[in-house]
């Protein structure tokens, strides 16, 4: 932050952009950015593309190197998330010690919140699967599976955070026919020695991470029957093991679990989101102000003559009604 | 060429079966989320593992999509939309929830005497021109001063004064004040925000540039404060010590009234008030006579009327004693 100078907007598009960059009662989504270590393996890359593939097109890559260990020195993230606007991180490292190392981070007010270091064990990217893939922009559906992500604290900071990732941002409303494509399956294994103590970070479970694309088959004629769901993997398909954690500050934890107190009226109208250009008069009738563009008085119909005449074979393409309503 | 496992595969990505489930799915249809809280079976996970993970998500998307569709719906014009409930799963915000603007000097001051704000025209009413003119900018009332062509020399004004010369430099003086006038409230503010954050001096080492910079600042003025008090600590009173450069100006204690009118005459009615049963049961009086008050009895000090009436007794006997009082007096002046 302390790299970053000051900026006093100078006319009003900038300061509307800076205003964005304000703390906000409803917040818009999370934007990552993807970002790789001094030394990357091929692996790490090509998980690194799959997840970016995967978060487009809320997510910023940066193509070169950096020096960055998060773990060690946070500093470089900061000052990365205040200049991008955004708080959601995903470095690729690779070492001898640590081979091919995710690390998610997590920022909240532009300082480190948490973070979680996986290594990848076994990955097999997009372009593997001979499937359909998801549109751009579509909202995954997410599912975890196993106990652990409800009673380990390792496994519910990854299930906080990979919810975070993908579906951190709630929507108020979906189209569900064709407003969903695939899904984003997270399941950890279970303990595989009877004996095996989940104390030791050695013994933690893989956590197993796949995308498959979803098919509707609607078992009747009735659209308002819940319809049977088909699955085909998609890719990227990565088993990640858990290597450190760090947790969150607990003041920082609380300050960003705060919720707004919204009214009622305020989240049907637009969620806290100022509304422009709608209003209600005393009659307490809805008013709504159309912008319309310069009309173009090129085509305008002026005196009709038999020399003017348009042909059948040179028509205009036919204007199209506006329809304004209330 | 064996195509049992693959026939198998495909059998297993073509079905729809789901697995039965002891504990409920839970799903968070706000986030679009489903979690199966049942442990992942050991023996499936080592036998035949992808088979295994697509039958859990199976399951557990089927009850999710279960739930989505039982949700309530609006149509519009471009399709059937499915209205999604708050999510149950509290996620960490990106950013703080925005703080309330810190009122403007201006601001307070018209809360306090129930000014509502007044939205100002653009254009103003021009009576000469009966005509709209902008209120500011090219060709406004603003600058009416400085641009019309002709000025009226009224008697006594000097032969070399430029009338639109000076209505302008009337005018950037009052942008000057308003500019000075809108840095002293966001000095303010600041300030304001430090004091907050002194409350809560909780926060370690993790502080964000703002806070840091807020810090500073009070830390500087605690210095410069024991600084004075430092200064005005010599038997002078710091009258004949050296001026050390950059040093900050002395400023006094300004007084402070109460408005002379509030918003609600409530605190001016008790204040009133205060004073009259101040009067009423002598408040003053009785912390006076407190000094010697071993003689007080029912508001009368006993002692006090006894001294006042041998006082006034040898006055009336004769001037001899009173004379002797005064060279008493005399005596231990000297």
């Amino acid at each position: 932050m302390s790299m970053l100078r000051t900026i006093k907007p100078k006319n009003a598009r900038v300061k509307r952009a800076l205003d964005k960059r304000e703390p906000q009662l409803v917040e818009n989504e999370k934007t990552a950015i993807f970002v790789r270590g001094q030394s990357t393996s091929d692996i790490v890359r090509n998980v690194m593309k799959d997840l970016y593939a995967l978060k487009r097109p809320n997510a910023i890559n940066f193509s070169r190197k950096n020096d960055i260990h998060p773990f060690e020195d946070t500093s470089s993230l900061e000052f990365f998330a205040n200049k991008n606007d955004s708080s959601l991180f995903v470095t690729g490292l690779h070492s001898k010690k640590r081979p091919n190392n995710l690390v998610f981070t997590r920022m909240f007010d532009g300082r480190v919140l948490d973070m979680i270091e996986l290594g990848v064990d076994d990955f097999r990217g997009m372009d593997e699967f001979d499937s359909p893939k998801s549109s751009v922009g579509v909202r995954p559906l997410m599912v975890f599976h196993s106990d652990l992500f409800d009673v380990h604290p390792k496994y519910q900071a990854i299930k906080s955070h990979l919810l975070d990732f993908y579906n951190g941002h709630a929507l108020t409303e979906i189209p569900l026919i064709g407003g969903i494509e695939h899904v984003i399956s997270i399941t950890a294994g279970p303990l595989l020695n009877s004996e095996d103590n989940l104390e030791d970070e050695k013994n933690l479970p893989k956590i197993h991470f796949r995308v498959y694309t979803l098919k509707l088959i609607s078992s009747g004629n009735s659209g308002f029957k819940i319809p049977k769901i088909q699955l085909t993997e998609m890719g990227p398909s990565i088993d990640l093991s858990i290597r450190r954690i760090q947790e969150p500050d607990e003041e920082m934890l609380k300050l960003s679990n705060k919720r707004p107190k919204l009214d009622k009226s305020k989240i049907e109208s637009g969620l806290g989101k100022k509304k422009k250009n709608i209003e209600t008069d005393n009659m307490g009738d809805k008013i709504g102000k159309l912008h319309l563009e310069k009309q173009d008085l090129s085509k305008m119909q002026g005196r009709k003559m038999k020399g003017l005449k348009i042909r059948p074979n040179q028509k205009l393409t036919s204007v199209n009604d506006i329809v304004i309503d209330e | 060429m064996d195509v049992t496992s693959e026939l198998a595969n495909y059998a297993a990505a073509n079905s729809t079966t789901v697995l039965n489930r002891a504990t409920p799915i839970i799903t968070d249809a706000g986030l679009l989320a489903a979690f199966d809280n049942t442990p992942v079976d050991p023996e499936e996970y080592r036998a035949n593992l992808n088979q295994h993970l697509l039958a859990l998500t199976l399951t557990s998307t089927q009850s999710l999509i279960t739930s989505l569709f039982g949700l309530p719906t609006k149509s519009t014009s471009s399709g059937k939309l499915t209205i999604l409930p708050t999510p149950e799963t509290i996620l960490p915000r990106e950013k703080p929830l925005p703080k309330p603007k810190p009122l403007t000097k201006w601001e307070r001051f018209a809360k306090e005497k129930g000014i509502s704000h007044k939205r100002k025209e653009k254009d103003v009413w021009d009576e000469e021109l009966q005509d709209w003119v902008p209120r500011w900018g090219k060709g406004s009332k603003n600058r009416q001063g400085e641009e019309q062509w002709l000025h009226e020399v009224k008697a006594g004004d000097e032969a070399d004064q430029d009338p639109a010369k000076t209505a302008k430099s009337e005018r950037k003086a009052r942008i000057a004040k308003n500019e000075k006038q809108q840095a002293g409230n966001i000095a303010a503010a600041a300030r304001s925000s430090a004091s907050a954050l002194a409350g809560t001096s909780s926060t370690k080492g993790e502080l964000s540039q703002e806070d840091k910079k807020s810090l500073r600042e009070r830390r500087k003025d605690e210095l410069q404060r024991s600084m004075l008090i430092s200064k005005t600590s010599t038997a002078s009173l710091g009258k004949y010590d050296e001026k050390i450069e950059g040093e900050p100006k002395v400023k006094g204690v300004k007084r402070k009234f109460e408005p002379t009118s509030t918003k609600d005459y409530k605190g001016e009615k008790e204040s009133q008030l205060d004073v009259l049963n101040k009067l009423e049961k002598g408040v003053g009086k009785v912390k006076k006579s407190k000094k010697g008050s071993a003689g007080e009895e029912g508001g009368l000090n006993v002692r006090k009327a006894v001294r006042f009436q041998g006082k006034v007794d040898r006055a009336n006997g004769g001037g001899g004693g009173g004379g002797g009082g005064a060279a008493g007096k005399k005596g231990k002046r000297r």
